[in-house]
């Protein structure tokens, strides 16, 4: 075992606080970086739980949920050898008054329902799809009755001036904005009311998916102002956008940034005290003429088990809260990038405490020991 | 070169070293045109009142602070016209430290006090590093305490451990800052007997600074310092032996 390894547990009260700091920085990181990607992947559902590979919007249309009309006729632009599948997709905001009265912000996705249709999300199934292609009905997710105000499928209630009623729920499709309803491109048709023969985006399936980059690219060097994305493209720019636009990304940036320092200092602080409670022995070594640098390389052997052992206590909690925080309702997305970018950042952290502190070995002075 | 008249070359020489410490009005005078000569083989004793800058002289000699002036020859080596770098280089491969704390860490066990000194010198691998600690273990009578921390031991055994840790490195010159102070007698016998046998056995070059009277018939020569000057320094023949009351009361 290391001098610095042996040092730490034996006065592993001294150095519990830094372990403490260090693997609160890491919770801090990992839980606010995965909220923020559940936040923003709720942004794009329709695009990422549809089967559509190509999406064509209005000109410089920001995100899925912010389309404007255009018109139906330019499916035919989709008319590709690559692509096996082209469908329109009605997508709006409205307004659903609640049976009780007040009112709430809905998003409304209307798509094709049949068999091969590219645009519904997965989770309707055919049994939602078979009762949404009655008119004017909707499917919602079964988390948003209360914010609904209804109580049970069947119930019925107004949007934007017609009245509507659930047929069916879906689970894990909660909205950033305002609740979804799922129905026909009709019933998006009915509720929206686009001008005559428009709809909101154009969906296209290639045979192959890989070739959906190659149509893209072709469709945007066509004189027609239109945007024309990859589904991951336009999933990315949707997600970006609210990032940007609502500065959600920025708060919790500035949240773990802030984390991270109270880790750094405390680390810092732990690390210096311990190194200064035993600057007599370090002072012994400096006599024997032992170089600064072996003493140095300790203090940063110890911020790296400090590191390690605050990860090591972070990582079941992280598990934990993220799976409380799903459960909750909360989307905490854990990517392998994201694991690996917050144990190096609080690793980074404890490291440069490490080097921090080495300041207090400047105070070691063997002439000191003689009396 | 230097001898002692039987061909002898002494391993330390200083001369006129003075120390000042304070500014302005409040000025004391550590030491005042001290020499002295140091000879490998002998123990010798420091002595002198509190305040006499008897731990003064011993840090001037051993590199750990710069006279005033005054020049100290080590192995010829003139060890305070190097530079920081090679003053630590030279203790590093020439110098060992007894303090009158034991200043020993606290969470390393006796075996690993004294393997850090040989694996951080650089002086041996782990292995070498692990023998040579065992043997001076041994040595010290501690071979059985090798794995207790420092909480673990008594006083003397710690002192044993610290003088264990200055001679591992088998060094040329032993500086010792009154090791037996916080020692009863039967241990600070113990430890002043270790150092005798590291300088008779082992060559070294050994200085002992300290106030007990008591040490003077352990030692082979006696130097008495008072207010910085070196007032007198009494050579003792090799073959006295311990309990020598005559010369002990002098002091």
């Amino acid at each position: 075992m290391s001098y610095s390894l042996a040092t730490l547990w034996y006065e592993r009260q001294r150095y519990l606080p830094g372990v403490l700091a260090v693997g609160f920085s890491c919770l801090l990181i990992a839980l606010q970086c995965g909220l923020l990607l559940g936040l923003f992947s709720i942004t794009s559902i329709p695009i990422d739980e549809s089967r559509a590979d190509i999406w064509i919007g209005h000109p410089e249309v920001p995100s899925v949920d912010l389309g404007r009309p255009i018109p139906e006729s330019w499916m035919s632009l989709l008319s590709q050898p690559e692509v096996e599948t082209i469908e329109p997709f009605m997508e709006g905001f409205g307004y659903w008054v609640k049976p009780n009265g007040g009112m709430e912000l809905v998003l409304i996705i209307g798509s094709r329902l049949g068999p091969g249709a590219i645009g519904p999300v997965r989770q309707l199934s055919a049994q939602h799809r078979m009762l949404l292609s009655e008119e004017m009905s909707v499917v919602v997710d079964e988390g948003e009755f209360s914010r609904l105000g209804i109580t049970k499928i069947g119930d019925y209630a107004e949007v934007i001036g017609r009245r509507v009623r659930v047929v069916g729920t879906v689970r894990g499709l909660k909205s950033l904005a305002g609740p979804y309803l799922f129905c026909s491109v009709e019933t998006g048709k009915a509720l929206l009311r686009p001008p005559p023969d428009q709809v909101t985006f154009i969906l296209g399936k290639c045979t192959n998916k890989a070739d959906a980059q190659k149509v893209v690219d072709r469709l945007q060097a066509y004189p027609q102002k239109i945007s024309a994305f990859t589904a991951d493209g336009f999933s990315l720019r949707s997600r970006l956008h609210w990032l940007l636009k609502t500065k959600a990304g920025i708060a919790l940036g500035l949240a773990a940034a802030l984390g991270l320092l109270v880790g750094a200092v405390v680390t810092y602080q732990t690390l210096y005290a311990a190194t200064a409670a035993s600057l007599k022995e370090y002072a012994v070594l400096r006599a024997l003429g032992i170089p600064r640098w072996r003493m140095a390389l300790t203090v940063l052997a110890q911020s790296f088990w400090v590191g390690l052992f605050g990860i090591c206590l972070a990582v079941p909690f992280i598990l934990i809260l993220a799976s409380l925080g799903n459960d909750a309702g909360a989307k905490v997305l854990l990517p392998w990038w994201l694991w690996t970018g917050a144990i190096s950042v609080t690793m980074t952290t404890a490291l440069v405490s490490g080097l921090l502190a080495l300041r207090s070995l400047r105070l070691v002075e063997p002439a000191t020991l003689l009396r | 070169m230097y001898n002692d008249g039987n061909g002898v070359t002494p391993t330390l020489r200083a001369w006129g070293l003075t120390k000042t410490f304070g500014v302005g009005d409040v000025m004391t005078t550590a030491l005042r045109d001290v020499s002295i000569e140091l000879y490998p083989g002998q123990l010798s004793l420091l002595m002198g009142p509190s305040g006499s800058g008897k731990s003064t002289l011993l840090a001037a000699l051993s590199g750990l602070l710069r006279p005033d002036s005054g020049r100290v020859l080590c192995l010829d080596h003139d060890i305070w016209s190097m530079s920081e770098k090679q003053r630590e280089h030279f203790r590093l491969k020439h110098c060992g430290f007894i303090f009158q704390g034991y200043n020993l860490f606290p969470a390393l066990t006796a075996r690993q006090q004294l393997e850090m000194v040989l694996r951080w010198s650089g002086i041996s691998g782990w292995r070498e590093a692990r023998q040579r600690t065992d043997a001076i273990l041994d040595l010290l009578g501690l071979a059985k305490k090798a794995n207790l921390r420092p909480n673990q031991l008594s006083g003397g055994e710690k002192q044993r451990v610290a003088i264990g840790r200055a001679l591992i490195k088998e060094p040329s010159f032993c500086f010792a800052d009154e090791p037996t102070a916080a020692l009863d007698w039967k241990h600070g016998e113990q430890v002043i007997e270790l150092l005798r046998a590291a300088a008779h056995d082992g060559g070294a070059t050994i200085l002992v600074v300290a106030h007990d009277s008591r040490l003077i018939p352990h030692v082979d020569r006696v130097f008495h310092l008072e207010d910085g000057v070196l007032v007198e320094g009494i050579e003792r023949p090799l073959s006295l032996v311990a309990g020598d009351t005559a010369v002990a009361a002098e002091y």
